[in-house]
């Protein structure tokens, strides 16, 4: 096979692995809460904004993973607390479009105290491997994306372990299926929305210091991951995890060829075409019926 | 006999690998009152839901007016003079009562949604304030249900029950020649039921069919013409309503078993 | 006096306000302020019509607003075509494109909706910014004639380079789209909108082929916005592929839920409040070197949601003073 297009997938795979983990807590949202958070994205660009500050203090690959931790902490915090206060209160409003709005105003607010506060130039997050590559005899890769593709499909499989093994998960994938029904059969739903946006937030909080790591970290890098995580989410089926996890890779997959092969400037909208297309053709997602977390 | 109105020949549903409607077939007559009965999930609103349009039948053909209409669409058939309500009511919350018969009363066999924003730039046709013919047809209707003294009250505020009557003044407003009601007396107090069952005759005495779906017998027993008795997806029994009552299959299918109904 | 002379009396002022401000007002900068409010207004007021009355939720106006825009400008500097011609022809383009975009209406709804119409908008921003030949990319399109006088006599004729002549042509679009919007609402088009938006399925039920409507009032909403757009661009006379941004998308949505959604007169005092307000907030940062006016739009927009669900609007009937519509069969008064 020719070793560009192989190249690609690998880049592909590698930045799709980044877009499953954000788009995942995105998904979760909306199984358990029927919440669609526009303002997902940047809850990755302060997770992204608290690695830069972490790796000042402590530089180096002990920083980086002091970071990743430090981010999935803080941005679940800050996820949490906009639960609280923004989200919940609306959830019985009689259109979701009240929910949509209010989170478009987190996305316009969050990113303009973003620009507010830190400066607008790009930071780059040190490689804490230096820069080193790695050949796999076809194809060769940086140490870093490797292990970034490594640690997403880590992130993601704990994920997936706790949702399936342990009450809390099984909890949260009831309410995600029936939300009435794991009502009536004891589970306190108010603390499983908590936990569930918490979580949610947390996956894109590493999500964001992953790919402020690829990339760069701005104050209104928060778009990009929002747009492709809801590519992500309609194209796996909303609210399916597994969906979402299969269309991470799918549209990074399909960006990095679409982007050598097509058209560069238009790599961004490749996304757009392909839900489009997934809407009309097949409203519920590539991945099934309707199937809950 | 009076003439033949809507017959269904071999109507059956899936819903996946489930089947809600198996092989029914029946027929209305202009001007009687049918009663639908059946346990829960024996597939007498999906009936309704073919019936009016709201998806295709799978299989097996409806005839309305001697004309095969399965798989046509719910405005479609509303406009041919088949009309609705729900089980859980499906009003307009923003709108008046007074508008939520509005809504109705438009003549959409003539007007279209273009020629309706158009005509409202240079007529009066339909508006709210000026309309006087459509707005002295919905006081009427108002009138018919007893909910006057709300009409300018927002459907959301209404108490349940008028939620119920206006829903049926809103599918009246459609002038049908045959209205599905999907438990129209259900949650209803028994002062509330009367009212009811009187408004329900008095629209059949205009000479509307009337189809219903009804838990509480007292309401079918005493205005239905005829039973239709559904049991998982299909027809087992209809006829005069105390033969039917009477009915070992349906006291079965009610009591699952063989025990008998306590008079 | 009763409500309805009140409230007569109220738009005789606030016409009368209307047409006089531009007259009274000399300094050059106000009657930019007024412009943009001007367009602002037409393009709330047409996406009001789609997502307060009609319930769709379009993220993506900003495309029709960028298709009236581009047409007009590119009709004009490439075909030379008469700038007035191609108002109606960049209303008419961005209608086409508003039918097409009602299409996947049909079938989705709420964030699907959303993040379709987010994507359509976004699709052409960089058809904009990339197709160069016909739009100049990121340069954006300049040298876009203005509007052509209008000859009164031989030798006498009406200009529209100054802003005042402009406002007055603003106005005047401004005026019939909200007078075409009011006349649609309080007809049975409208009942039938807010009949839909409340539940689709009952529509159905009562013989409304939803389908139609949807497509209808997308295609009449995105005309409106086309012809804000054509007008913007013989304004400026300079277009860039911003036009077409999600933050114009959002500057609309934020003026139209502050003034209150699903109202006449909210939008236009969404676009006023806003547009104001935002230019003596540029005036404070300049003074304290300070950057808050989206931080504040954001907030503004949260706060609208979770505290004042129907806006400004709703705010001012609860005044005892203030005219109301509701008791006289209309729900479209708030």
């Amino acid at each position: 096979m020719d070793s560009l297009f192989l190249q690609q997938v690998v880049n592909g795979l590698i930045i799709g692995s980044v877009y499953s983990l954000i788009a995942i807590g995105l998904t979760m949202i909306f199984g358990v809460m029927r919440i669609s958070n526009f303002a997902h994205g940047d809850y990755a660009m302060v997770g992204a904004y608290v690695a830069v500050f972490v790796m000042m203090w402590l530089p180096g690959p002990l920083g980086w993973v002091n970071a990743l931790l430090a981010a999935a902490v803080i941005v679940a915090v800050a996820g949490v607390v906009s639960e609280l206060l923004i989200f919940r209160p609306l959830l019985d409003r009689r259109t979701d479009i009240d929910m949509i709005m209010v989170s478009i105003g987190l996305f316009i607010l969050l990113e303009n105290l973003a620009q507010f506060f830190f400066e607008a130039r790009p930071r780059m997050l040190a490689d804490p491997f230096g820069g080193n590559t790695v050949d796999l005899g076809l194809v060769s890769t940086s140490q870093l994306r490797l292990f970034c593709l490594a640690f997403s499909c880590v992130a993601i499989a704990g994920l997936q372990v706790f949702l399936n093994r342990s009450k809390t998960g099984i909890a949260i994938r009831a309410t995600s299926q029936n939300s009435r029904a794991a009502r009536l059969m004891g589970i306190d739903i108010n603390r499983i929305y908590t936990l569930t946006f918490g979580l949610g937030s947390a996956m894109a909080g590493i999500g964001g210091v992953l790919y402020g790591t690829l990339f760069a970290v701005y104050p209104t890098m928060g778009a990009i991951p929002t747009l492709k995580a809801f590519v992500v989410t309609i194209l796996g089926g909303m609210g399916n995890i597994r969906g979402a996890i299969f269309g991470g890779f799918i549209l990074g997959v399909a960006e990095t060829l679409g982007g050598s092969y097509l058209a560069m400037e238009y790599k961004n909208a490749i996304g757009f075409v392909i839900i489009i297309l997934v809407l009309l053709i097949r409203p519920q997602g590539l991945f099934g019926q309707r199937e809950g977390v | 006999m009076a003439d033949e109105i809507l017959r269904t020949d071999g109507l059956t549903k899936y819903f996946g690998g489930l089947c809600a409607v198996g092989d029914v077939s029946f027929a209305l007559s202009d001007g009687e009152i049918v009663g639908l009965i059946g346990p829960n999930g024996a597939g007498k609103t999906t009936l309704v839901n073919l019936m009016s349009g709201a998806f295709p039948p799978s299989s097996g053909t409806i005839h309305y007016n001697g004309r095969s209409v399965g798989g046509f669409k719910a405005h479609r058939l509303n406009k041919m003079g088949i009309a609705r309500t729900f089980q859980v009511v499906r009003i307009f919350k923003t709108l008046t009562v007074l508008e939520n018969i509005q809504a109705s009363l438009i003549d959409r066999r003539r007007y279209g949604p273009w020629r309706l924003a158009l005509t409202s730039l240079y007529k009066r046709a339909y508006s709210l304030d000026a309309d006087a013919d459509a707005r002295q047809e919905a006081e009427r209707l108002l009138d018919f249900v007893g909910l006057t003294d709300y009409r300018d009250e927002l459907a959301e505020n209404l108490p349940y029950a008028y939620t119920k009557r206006l829903e049926i003044a809103r599918a009246l407003a459609t002038r049908p020649r045959l209205l599905l009601l999907d438990e129209p007396s259900a949650g209803l107090n028994p002062r509330e039921l009367d009212d009811q069952i009187g408004i329900i005759r008095r629209i059949n005495g205009q000479g509307v069919a009337i189809l219903i779906i009804e838990h509480v017998m007292k309401v079918i027993m005493s205005i239905s013409h005829r039973l239709i008795v559904l049991h998982y997806g299909k027809k087992i029994a209809e006829g005069a309503p105390e033969a039917v009552y009477r009915d070992p299959r349906v006291v079965e299918a009610y009591l699952g078993g063989d025990a008998h109904v306590a008079h | 006096m009763t409500p309805r002379t009140t409230r007569r009396l109220l738009t005789a002022a606030g016409l009368a306000a209307f047409f006089t401000l531009p007259l009274v007002v000399t300094d050059r900068y106000f009657l930019h302020i007024l412009v943009m409010t001007g367009i602002f207004a037409i393009l709330t007021s047409s996406w009001n019509l789609l997502t307060g009355y009609a319930g769709q939720l379009n993220l993506g106006h900003a495309a029709f607003y960028g298709i009236g825009a581009y047409t007009s400008a590119i009709l004009a500097t490439r075909l030379g075509i008469n700038p007035w011609a191609g108002l109606l022809a960049g209303g008419l383009l961005a209608a086409a494109a508003g039918f097409l975009l009602g299409i996947p209406s049909l079938r989705l709804s709420g964030p699907y909706l959303a993040i379709t119409t987010i994507g359509f908008a976004e699709i052409l921003r960089l058809v904009a910014m990339n197709w160069v030949d016909l739009t100049r990319g990121s340069l954006g399109l300049y040298g876009i004639p203005p509007l052509t006088p209008i000859p009164i006599t031989s030798n006498v004729s009406i200009e529209f380079t100054s802003e005042r002549n402009f406002l007055y042509v603003l106005l005047i679009v401004l005026l019939l789209t909200v007078w075409a919007i009011r006349r649609m609402i309080r007809s049975g088009f409208g009942v039938t909108l807010k009949a839909l938006r409340d539940d689709e399925v009952g529509a159905e039920s009562i013989g409304v082929d939803t389908a139609r409507f949807k497509l209808t009032v997308f295609t009449i909403s995105a005309f409106f916005a086309g012809v804000a757009g054509a007008l913007f661009a013989h304004y400026q006379r300079l277009i860039s592929p911003d036009t077409l941004s999600l933050g114009e998308t959002f500057a609309i949505l934020t003026m139209t839920m502050l003034g209150g959604l699903g109202t006449l007169t909210g939008p236009i005092l969404g676009a006023v409040i806003l547009t104001f307000f935002s230019e003596w907030l540029r005036f404070v940062e300049d003074m304290v070197k300070l950057d808050v006016r989206m931080v504040i739009y954001g907030l503004l927009l949260i706060v609208t949601i979770r505290f004042m669900r129907e806006g400004v609007v709703g705010l001012l009937v609860k005044l005892p003073w203030w005219p109301k519509t509701l008791g006289k069969g209309g729900s479209d008064g708030r």
